[in-house]
């Protein structure tokens, strides 16, 4: 029956102040919508730049039939455009593909049955990332080198496009989720505020403290429960219709970060607006007055 | 039961509400807390409840140390203490039985303990007929008796009434007294702070009389007024005591021999130590 009533509290006091309940249930969902959709933006600069990462921006397949590859390997380091060489060996280079083509069950399948179809690599940092052009042409007339592929001006734009995107998202997911924080506080404030004369009398015939405080603390966690889940619903079915209509871009640019992304880290969102809305009760509980004893 | 040592409270660094109260308050016993306004008898209650912490002194109540109690272990104490109050402090959206169970329900006691106690008491009380009724539908009487009923439902040890009948008409003030008594008569400790010259006369129950924070009698089968200004100055009982000088020293000491030899009748458990608080400040 406690339980029953703390429960019920909670509700009844979301109905009473229904609209500053609603404005923080929104501060919650665009906090979160914002930090769901950096996860995700995030994941899809990700997969298209993972190649080039640690700023990677040639790489370089190796015959089979080579023989002296660390000969080769000091040869390319020893040129003045390059910065690094790494060595990426054929059963390092068949871990990275399965991770690479981890939601595309064709590719996996063909690299499954044969492994060895799968080269081994040279990865190289150029000294200036756009010097990747001298050393393509460079690395084409190399004896051992079957192929050469490097990331483009694209990449790169990409990647500094994404940094600061990152960047501008956070701050305003951080300033937002603060503001959620602070409009929970305020609901909470006012739910202990319209109860004032029933906490009071609890306090009086002896309630116990997390009797009186469960409630509140229940309804603000209730309110980021519902925020998260509205930014990720909302985010999901947004990601959809995007991934739908965006049918004619590049080959070699995904958008696709697979469902179980999507769903792991909506989960954290989730779980995120539920600690904000406690945060936020907390906040409220401890600097009430009625509450204190 | 009840018992405060040396008991000092301080507002704000400054405005002292209580100085120095020695009081022993036995078991089943009826303590009148009589004098003028803000001569400390609220914040006395408001000490024997925890509502507050002595700034010196200390309080037992109900075999454990209230001023040395930590925050967390205070709803315990309260369970053993039911609290009535002048303005009733009603709950307007519960009917007559809401409002007592209450009590009982935040405090976690199962429903079938909720649905034997709260007729129990509201026979008591006298308000059976009226359980469905809300607080805005009866008299200040009848609501009196409902906040009674709630603060004597969990069966406490003590209750401590503050200006009960302060809002109520005389005749309906005796029929308030007449449940504290019934409740008192149960071996329950009732403390009642109260203006009301006529029901302390009534009565002739213990009375422990405060003046500007000072206790300054403590006698057994009292009468509201002193017993030796009483035929003097009757018309002075009703304004509430001439404005005593700023000096603020032993206020009234020296002109009354009575009260002096403390209570010994009843209860036997008032050591009168309140008289002896006279020049130090």
């Amino acid at each position: 029956m406690r339980i029953q009533y703390v429960v019920a509290e909670s509700f009844r006091n979301m109905g009473r102040n229904a609209l500053v309940v609603l404005g923080a249930i929104l501060a919650v969902f665009i906090s979160l919508s914002l930090t769901f959709g950096t996860l995700v933006f995030g994941e899809i600069a990700r997969i298209n730049t993972a190649q080039w990462s640690d700023d990677v921006r040639v790489e370089a397949f190796i015959s089979d039939n080579m023989r002296d590859i660390q000969g080769l390997q000091a040869t390319i380091a020893g040129w003045d455009e390059v910065a690094d060489v790494f060595f990426l060996s054929k059963a390092e280079a068949f871990e990275v593909a399965l991770e690479l083509f981890e939601d595309d069950p064709a590719s996996l399948e063909l690299i499954r049955e044969d492994p060895s179809i799968i080269p081994a690599s040279f990865r190289i940092r150029p000294v200036e990332l756009d010097s990747y052009d001298t050393i393509a042409a460079r690395l084409a007339g190399t004896p051992g080198i079957t192929d050469v592929i490097s990331a483009g001006d694209t990449v790169n734009r990409f990647i500094a496009v994404r940094d600061a995107l990152r960047f501008v998202f956070w701050i305003l997911a951080l300033a937002l989720g603060v503001a959620a924080i602070a409009l929970i506080a305020n609901t909470i404030h006012m739910a202990i505020y319209a109860r004032r004369e029933e906490i009071e009398i609890m306090k009086l015939v002896g309630a116990s403290n997390w009797f009186v405080r469960t409630p509140f603390l229940l309804e603000g966690m209730l309110e980021g429960f519902l925020g998260g889940l509205l930014a990720v619903g909302t985010a999901a079915v947004l990601y959809n219709l995007t991934l739908d209509r965006l049918t004619d871009l590049p080959e070699f640019i995904t958008l696709d970060v697979g469902g179980a992304f999507v769903a792991r880290w909506g989960a954290v969102v989730v779980l995120f607006g539920i600690a904000v809305g406690a945060i936020g009760s907390a906040i409220s509980l401890a600097v009430h007055r009625y509450i204190r004893t | 039961m009840i018992r405060l040592q040396n008991v000092t409270k301080v507002y704000d660094g400054s405005v002292l509400a209580v100085k120095d109260v020695g009081l022993d308050i036995s078991k089943g016993e009826f303590v009148f807390l009589v004098g003028p306004s803000g001569s400390g008898k609220s914040t006395l209650l408001r000490l024997m409840m925890r509502e507050e912490r002595p700034s010196a002194g200390d309080i037992w109540i109900a075999g454990k140390h209230a001023s040395k109690l930590p925050n967390w272990k205070v709803p315990h104490l309260r369970r053993s203490i039911g609290t009535v109050f002048q303005d009733f402090k009603l709950l307007p959206n519960k009917t007559v039985f809401e409002n007592v169970a209450f009590a009982l329900e935040v405090t976690g006691r199962a429903r079938h303990v909720v649905d034997a106690q709260v007729p129990q008491v509201l026979k008591l009380v006298g308000l059976s007929a009226k359980s469905d009724r809300y607080p805005k539908q009866l008299s200040g009487g009848e609501q009196q008796r409902v906040s009674i009923a709630r603060a004597f439902v969990s069966r406490p040890l003590i209750v401590l009434a503050d200006e009960p009948t302060g809002n109520l008409d005389p005749g309906t003030s005796v029929g308030i007294m007449r449940i504290l008594d019934r409740i008192n008569r149960t071996g329950t400790t009732v403390v009642m702070a109260t203006h009301d010259h006529a029901i302390v006369d009534a009565m002739r129950r213990r009375v422990v009389q405060l003046e500007r924070g000072r206790m300054v009698r403590d006698q057994s089968r009292g009468v509201y007024q002193r017993t030796d200004e009483q035929p003097a100055a009757p018309p002075a009982a009703t304004a509430p005591t001439p404005p005593p000088e700023p000096a603020g020293e032993s206020p009234v000491s020296p002109d009354e021999p009575d009260p002096q030899p403390p209570p010994d009748a009843d209860g036997g458990a008032s050591n009168g130590d309140g008289r002896d608080d006279g020049g130090d400040r």
